[in-house]
C-alpha cells in the first residue's frame, strides 16, 4: 500500500460520523464506509420501535448528504439481528388511522434507505424477522452469515396482521408474488442456505469468515441484488395474481378462516389488486395493517404471544442443566415423551419390561426424527440417544426421570420406591399420571414432596403444552425446575395444582359429554363437529373423543363429569363393546382411514349452528370459570394460555377467561 | 504439588482437557471439517473455563489429513472460538502424536516462563479428505496459470491422457516402505510373538473400561455433545471374546495374520484439547490444577533398517525415565495410547526383554513389566476411537481426570506415530 491510501479518507474529507445515537452505533470507516449497527437501548436484541427507526432516520438524512463509498446495516448484538417490529408498541395504538399514520413515516424512512445513492448491504447474524426483514430488503445486498442461528421470515400472521413496513411490496418485488406471499403466508423461518435459494439472501458468508469484510467487499464493488427471476416476475402480471390469488386464498382458507384470521386473506388481496403500482402498495399495507392492528383478534393474538414469552420464563432462574432424561413405561405416551427429549437433543434412557415392549416406541421415535431431521447422519445421532434400558440403568445418572406406566396407584408406588434411592439427589421425579392424585402417588417415598407431575398431552410431538403438576407440599424450587425443563424441551410449562383433570382435561371432559348428549338428542355428528370449528375451535369434539379414545372417553366420564351422565356412558359402552374405541381401532363414532375421520362436508353457517357452538362451549367456560375460582393454577392469564395450547381453543379470542370477561371480537 | 525437575522452571499445571465425542469416519461427522471441529473443542474448552475474551500465550494445534487451504488451522479455529482475537496460534503436526507434543511444546515455554498459559488441541477427520489431481495433472494446471497466449495454452494439453484425471486420495502407508501401519504392526505381533487371543484380551478390556467409564458418568466433563452426538460411537459394550474371536484378519490375509478390525483401531473423527498454565495463573482465576506435567519426551526409532515401526515408544518412555530418575514401576496409572492392540503387547514385551533393553534401549537390564491393572483403566484408542491428531489430547485430558480423582499419583503416557517415532510424559499429582 502506498501512503495515500494508508491517510484515513474521514480525515481527509472532513467527514464525521454523525451521533451519538441512543439505539444504533454509527461508525465512519477510512475507506467512507458508514457502518450502521442496531443496539436497542437496554435490551439483549434488536426490535424496531418508534425511536428506533427516528434515529435511523437521522442517520440516513446524515448519509444522504455525506459523500460514502457505502452503508452497511448490522447489528451490535450478539449472534442476533433485528427481530421485527417492537410489538410492546403496539397496544397502544387505539385507531387505525393512528398505526396507519405511524406506518406510512416507516415508509419514508425505510424509502429513504432505499433510495441511498452510495450502495447498501445488510450483515445478517442471527434473527432477521418481521421488521428486521423488511428493513434489509431496502438495501441492495443482503449477506447473512451461514450459521443455524440465521433465520430469515414473515411471523406477522401470527399476531394477525401482515408486513406493513413495506415488507409485503418488496418481497413480492424480489421473488414474485408467489413466493414472496408464500413467506409470509405461512410464517415459516428459513435458515441462510433456503433464503439464499429462494433469493432472499444475495450472499453467504462461511463461519469461518467474516461478515464485516465481505460487507465491505459488496459495497466497494457496488454489487446490486439480481431481482425476481423472469418466472417469478410473471407471477407478478395481472392475469397471473387473479389466477394465484384464488388458489393461495383457497389454500389459506383450508386452514384459518378468514372471520377469525383476516390477515392473510387482505394480504392477498392487496396484491391481487396493486401490485402494478408500487404507491398504492405501500399506502394500502399502511391502511389495511392499519385496521388489523387495532382489531381483537391481533389484540387477542399479542396477548397469547406475551403469555407464552412468560410461560417460558416461569422456570425462573433455574439453570439446573438437563443432559439425561430416563423414561419408564415405553407405551405411547411414555415413548413419544422419549423420544420429543431426545428430538430436542437429549440422551435418554427408555425403561420397559422386556425390550418387545420397547421395540414399538423406537419404531415410532425413528419415523419422528427422520420427519423432523432429515438428514440420515442426524437421524442416526437421534436414534443413538435413545437407549433402551431394561435393567434401569440410566436412573443414577439422570437429571430427570419420568414415570409413564399403567394408571394403576399401587404400581406406581412400587416403581419409586425402587427409582428414589438410585437417583440423584437434585434430579426431578416426575409423573406422567392424567387421573391419580400426587398425594396418593407419593405415599411411600422419602420424601413425598419430590414427586410432581409433568403432563404431556397426545400427540406429544404435537402438543405444545405440559401440566407441570404439583400439591400445595411441593417447594417452589421443585415446581421451576420442572417448568425449566419443559422450556428446555421447547414445550410451554403451566403450573396446575393436583386436582382431578389437572385444567386441561377437567375443562374438555364436560365438553365432550355435550357433544354426546348432543348427539343423544339426535343431532349429526358432522354438524356438531363443524359448527365447533366454526366457532373456532381446531378440530370438533366428536372427532377429539375419537382422537382421545373412546374408552378413555369412558373413564373420564366416570371420574371427571358430575351429574347424570348414564345414557352418555351407554353409547361409549356400546361403542366399546364393539371395539370401536375411535382412531386408535379405526372406527368409533367415525370411521378413519389413513389417520383421518371420515367427515362429511356439512354447513354449518347458520343461526342452529351458533346454537349449537353456544350450547357445546357452555360447559367448557362454565368448567373453566370454576377451574379459576379454585384457583388451580396462578391467575386467569395463565389459565388461557393453557387451554389454548392444551386444547387449541380459539386463539383469536385470546382464551376462555379473557373471552368471557367480555371481549369478545366484534362480528360473532 | 508435584516438584518439577528442572531448579528454576515453573511447574506446569494441567487444568482439564476436552473433547468431542470420538465418531467413526463416515458417521456422525461426515459433514464436517477439521477447522469446525477443532473451533468446538476450543470453543468448549472456553466456555467451560470462563476463557471468553482471554488473552492465551498460545494455541498448539494442528491435523494429520488437512486440506492445504487450511494451512492455518490452528489461527483460523483460534478466531472463532471466543478467545481474545490476540492470541497467536501454530499449525503443528507430528502424526498420532500430534497433540501430545502441541502439550509439550506449550509445556516448555509456560515452564521457561516464556507465557503463562495454552491450549494444545488436535483434529482429524478421515471423512473430508483432500483429495488432489495426479502429479502431472497439477503439473499441467500450474502451467496453464502461466501460459499467455492461446497456443502456449493449447500446448499445455499436449500428450493429454484421461488417466490423469483419476483423483489422487491422501495415503496413510509409510512413504518409505509403501507399507500401512497394520502390516507393519501385524510384521511385530510376528517378531515378538504375540498371540491373536492376547490381542484380543487386550481389546475386550479397552472396550470393556471404556464403556464402564461412561455409565460411571466418568467421561461426563472430558465430553462435549458435538452434532447431536453425547458418546463415543464406537464403543461396544456387549463385545466378548467370541464376538471378536469371529473376525477375520484384516492385514494378512496367509491365514498367519493376527490383526483385525477388532483389535485395531478403527478409522476415527473427532477432536481434543488440553488447557494448560503456569500454577499462578491458574490460582488468578479460580481455576483447577489437575495434574502436573513434569517429564517429556520424543524419540524415534530406525525402521526402515530393521527396528519395528511402532516400537519408538519403548525409547521414548526408557530415555525419560534415565532422565526422571524413574523405574517403570514407580507409577500408580499408565495412559498407552493403543494404535493396535498388537502394538501395545509388543511394547511391554519388549520392556520384559533383557536383550532388547541393552541393545536399543542402552539399558543394563530389562526396565520390566507393569501391572496391567493400572493401564488404561478407563479404556483407550481400540474403544473410544483414535482420530490421529486428537489423541495425545484426549490422554492427557484423561490421564489429569484420573490423578484429579485419586488425589495423588503418578501416570505414565505413551503414543506411537507413523514415521516410526514415539512421545511419552509423565502426569503428577
Amino acid at each position: 500500500m502506498n501512503d495515500s491510501t494508508m491517510t484515513p479518507v474521514a480525515a481527509t474529507t472532513a467527514l464525521n460520523a454523525p451521533g451519538p445515537y441512543e439505539h444504533w452505533q454509527v461508525r465512519l470507516d477510512a475507506e467512507s464506509i458508514l457502518w450502521v449497527d442496531c443496539d436497542r437501548a437496554g435490551k439483549s436484541t434488536n426490535a424496531l420501535g418508534e425511536a428506533v427507526i427516528a434515529e435511523l432516520d437521522r442517520i440516513l438524512e446524515w448519509a444522504e448528504a455525506s459523500p460514502l463509498k457505502g452503508l452497511v446495516i448490522g447489528s451490535a448484538k450478539q449472534a442476533s439481528f433485528i427481530l421485527g417490529a417492537d410489538i410492546n408498541e403496539f397496544d397502544a395504538y387505539t385507531s387505525a388511522d393512528a398505526v396507519a399514520e405511524k406506518i406510512r413515516e416507516g415508509h419514508r424512512v425505510f424509502s429513504r434507505l432505499e433510495n441511498l445513492d452510495c450502495p447498501t448491504a445488510a450483515a445478517v447474524h442471527g434473527y432477521c424477522l418481521g421488521g428486521g426483514l423488511e428493513l434489509a430488503l431496502c438495501c441492495d445486498w443482503i449477506l447473512a452469515m451461514n450459521v443455524d442461528v440465521t433465520r430469515f421470515g414473515f411471523p406477522e400472521v401470527k399476531l394477525g396482521i401482515f408486513p406493513g413496513l413495506g415488507g409485503t411490496t418488496r418481497i413480492t418485488e424480489r421473488l414474485g408474488g408467489a413466493a414472496g406471499l408464500e413467506l409470509a403466508l405461512t410464517a415459516r423461518t428459513l435458515r441462510a442456505p433456503v433464503a439464499r435459494k429462494l433469493g432472499i439472501v444475495d450472499e453467504l458468508v462461511d463461519e469461518f469468515g467474516s461478515l464485516q469484510w465481505s460487507a465491505r467487499r459488496a459495497v466497494l464493488r457496488r454489487r446490486r441484488t439480481r431481482g425476481p427471476t423472469r418466472t417469478a416476475s410473471l407471477t407478478n402480471t395481472a392475469v397471473a395474481r387473479r389466477a394465484l390469488g384464488r388458489v393461495m386464498t383457497n389454500k389459506t382458507a383450508a386452514k384459518a378462516n378468514p372471520a377469525h384470521y383476516p390477515a392473510p386473506f387482505e394480504m392477498i388481496d392487496l396484491w391481487v389488486e396493486h401490485r402494478d403500482n408500487r404507491r398504492r402498495m405501500f399506502e394500502g399495507e399502511a391502511a389495511r395493517v392499519g385496521r388489523l392492528m387495532v382489531s381483537d383478534t391481533a389484540r387477542n393474538l399479542r396477548r397469547l404471544f406475551f403469555l407464552t414469552e412468560r410461560m417460558k420464563g416461569l422456570g425462573g432462574s433455574n439453570t439446573l442443566p438437563v443432559r439425561r432424561v430416563h423414561v419408564v413405561g415405553a407405551g405411547v405416551m411414555g415413548g413419544d415423551i422419549a423420544a420429543w427429549c431426545v428430538l430436542q437433543g437429549l440422551e435418554v434412557t427408555l425403561q420397559d419390561r422386556e425390550l418387545k415392549y420397547i421395540e414399538p416406541a423406537l419404531k415410532r421415535a425413528k419415523s419422528l426424527f427422520k420427519k423432523r431431521l432429515k438428514k440420515k447422519q442426524a437421524v442416526a445421532s437421534a436414534m443413538n440417544r435413545l437407549l433402551p434400558d431394561l435393567e434401569a440403568k440410566g436412573v443414577a445418572r439422570a437429571d430427570v426421570v419420568i414415570e409413564a406406566i399403567v394408571e394403576n396407584a399401587e404400581a406406581k408406588r412400587e416403581l419409586y420406591s425402587t427409582l428414589e434411592p438410585l437417583m440423584k439427589p437434585e434430579a426431578v421425579l416426575a409423573t406422567n399420571t392424567s387421573a391419580l392424585p400426587l398425594e396418593e402417588l407419593a405415599r411411600d417415598l422419602a420424601d413425598p414432596a419430590r414427586l410432581i407431575g409433568l403432563h404431556f398431552f397426545n400427540p406429544v410431538a404435537k402438543m405444545p403444552l405440559v401440566e407441570v403438576v404439583h400439591t400445595s407440599a411441593t417447594s417452589q424450587e421443585r415446581i421451576d425446575r420442572g417448568c425449566a425443563f419443559a422450556t428446555a424441551i421447547n414445550r410451554f410449562p403451566l403450573p396446575v395444582k393436583s386436582s382431578p383433570g389437572f385444567l386441561v382435561n377437567r375443562v374438555l371432559a364436560p365438553y365432550l359429554m355435550e357433544a354426546v348428549t348432543l348427539m343423544l338428542e339426535g343431532v349429526e355428528k358432522d354438524l356438531i363437529d363443524a359448527a365447533a370449528i366454526r366457532w373456532g375451535m381446531p378440530m370438533g369434539p366428536v372427532e377429539l373423543a375419537d382422537t382421545v379414545g373412546l374408552d378413555v372417553c369412558r373413564h373420564v366420564a366416570e371420574t371427571l363429569v358430575t351429574g347424570d351422565v348414564e345414557a352418555q356412558a351407554a353409547l361409549l359402552d356400546k361403542h366399546i363393546a364393539a371395539g370401536e374405541l375411535g382412531k386408535k381401532s379405526g372406527k368409533g363414532f367415525y370411521t378413519w382411514n389413513k389417520g383421518r375421520a371420515e367427515r362429511k362436508p356439512v354447513d354449518a353457517d347458520s343461526p342452529y349452528g351458533d346454537q349449537l357452538a353456544e350450547r357445546l362451549l357452555k360447559p367448557f367456560l362454565a368448567e373453566c370459570r370454576a377451574a379459576s375460582a379454585d384457583r388451580i393454577v396462578a391467575d386467569d392469564d395463565l389459565l388461557d394460555a393453557g387451554i389454548v395450547f392444551g386444547t387449541g381453543f380459539a386463539p383469536f379470542r385470546g382464551g376462555p377467561m379473557h373471552y368471557l370477561a367480555g371481549h369478545t371480537p366484534s362480528g360473532n | 504439588m508435584a516438584p518439577i525437575n528442572q531448579p528454576g522452571l515453573q511447574p506446569v499445571a494441567i487444568v482439564g482437557g476436552l473433547r468431542l465425542p470420538f465418531c467413526r469416519s463416515n458417521t456422525a461427522y461426515s459433514q464436517l471439517s477439521n477447522k469446525k471441529m477443532l473451533a468446538t473443542v476450543l470453543s468448549a474448552i472456553v466456555d467451560r473455563y470462563a476463557l471468553k475474551g482471554e488473552r492465551l500465550g498460545e494455541v498448539n494445534a494442528g491435523a494429520v489429513i488437512s486440506h492445504s487451504r487450511d494451512w492455518n488451522l490452528a489461527r483460523e479455529a483460534t478466531l472463532s472460538s471466543g478467545l481474545d482475537p490476540r492470541t497467536p496460534a501454530i499449525t503443528m503436526q507430528q502424526a498420532c502424536g500430534t497433540s501430545l507434543q502441541a502439550t509439550m511444546v506449550a509445556a516448555a515455554k509456560i515452564a521457561s516462563g516464556q507465557m503463562d498459559a495454552a491450549i494444545a488441541a488436535g483434529s482429524d477427520t478421515v471423512s473430508d479428505v483432500p483429495i488432489a489431481f495426479g502429479d502431472k495433472f497439477a503439473g499441467r494446471l500450474v502451467a496453464l496459470g502461466k501460459a499467455k497466449t492461446l497456443g502456449q495454452k493449447l500446448s499445455v494439453f499436449k500428450g493429454f491422457g484421461p488417466g490423469e484425471l483419476a483423483p489422487k486420495p491422501p495415503s496413510i502407508n509409510e512413504p518409505r516402505t509403501l507399507m500401512s501401519m497394520g502390516q507393519h504392526c501385524e510384521q511385530m505381533a510376528k517378531t515378538w510373538q504375540i498371540s491373536r487371543e492376547a490381542q484380543d484380551e487386550l481389546a475386550l478390556a479397552s472396550h470393556l473400561n471404556a464403556a464402564k467409564a461412561w455409565q460411571d458418568g466418568f467421561f461426563d466433563d472430558l465430553v462435549v455433545p458435538c452434532e447431536g452426538v453425547v458418546r463415543d460411537n464406537n464403543i461396544r459394550a456387549d463385545s466378548s471374546m467370541e464376538s471378536l474371536a469371529g473376525l477375520r484378519a484384516a492385514y494378512d490375509k496367509t491365514g498367519s495374520g493376527t490383526l483385525t478390525a477388532g483389535n485395531s483401531t478403527p478409522l476415527t473423527d473427532g477432536a481434543s484439547g488440553v488447557l494448560l498454565c503456569s500454577e499462578s495463573w491458574a490460582r488468578e482465576r479460580g481455576l483447577p490444577v489437575q495434574a502436573w506435567l513434569t517429564h517429556s519426551m520424543t524419540s524415534a526409532v530406525d525402521f526402515v533398517n530393521g527396528a519395528g515401526l511402532l516400537m519408538a515408544p519403548t525409547l521414548a518412555v526408557s530415555d525419560m525415565l534415565k532422565r526422571a530418575n524413574l523405574s517403570l514401576q514407580d507409577f500408580d496409572l499408565y495412559e498407552i495410547h493403543e494404535a493396535f492392540a498388537a502394538q501395545v503387547l509388543c511394547t511391554l514385551a519388549a520392556w520384559e526383554d533383557a536383550e532388547y533393553c541393552q541393545q536399543e534401549l542402552d539399558c543394563s537390564g530389562p526396565l520390566g513389566s507393569i501391572d496391567r491393572a493400572k493401564m488404561n483403566v478407563r479404556g483407550s484408542s481400540l474403544a473410544v476411537g483414535h482420530p490421529f491428531a486428537a489423541t495425545g489430547a484426549r490422554l492427557v485430558g484423561t490421564a489429569a481426570k484420573l490423578l484429579d480423582e485419586r488425589g495423588t499419583g503418578r501416570c505414565l503416557l505413551s503414543v506411537c506415530t507413523a514415521g516410526g517415532m514415539g512421545l511419552s510424559a509423565v502426569l503428577e499429582r
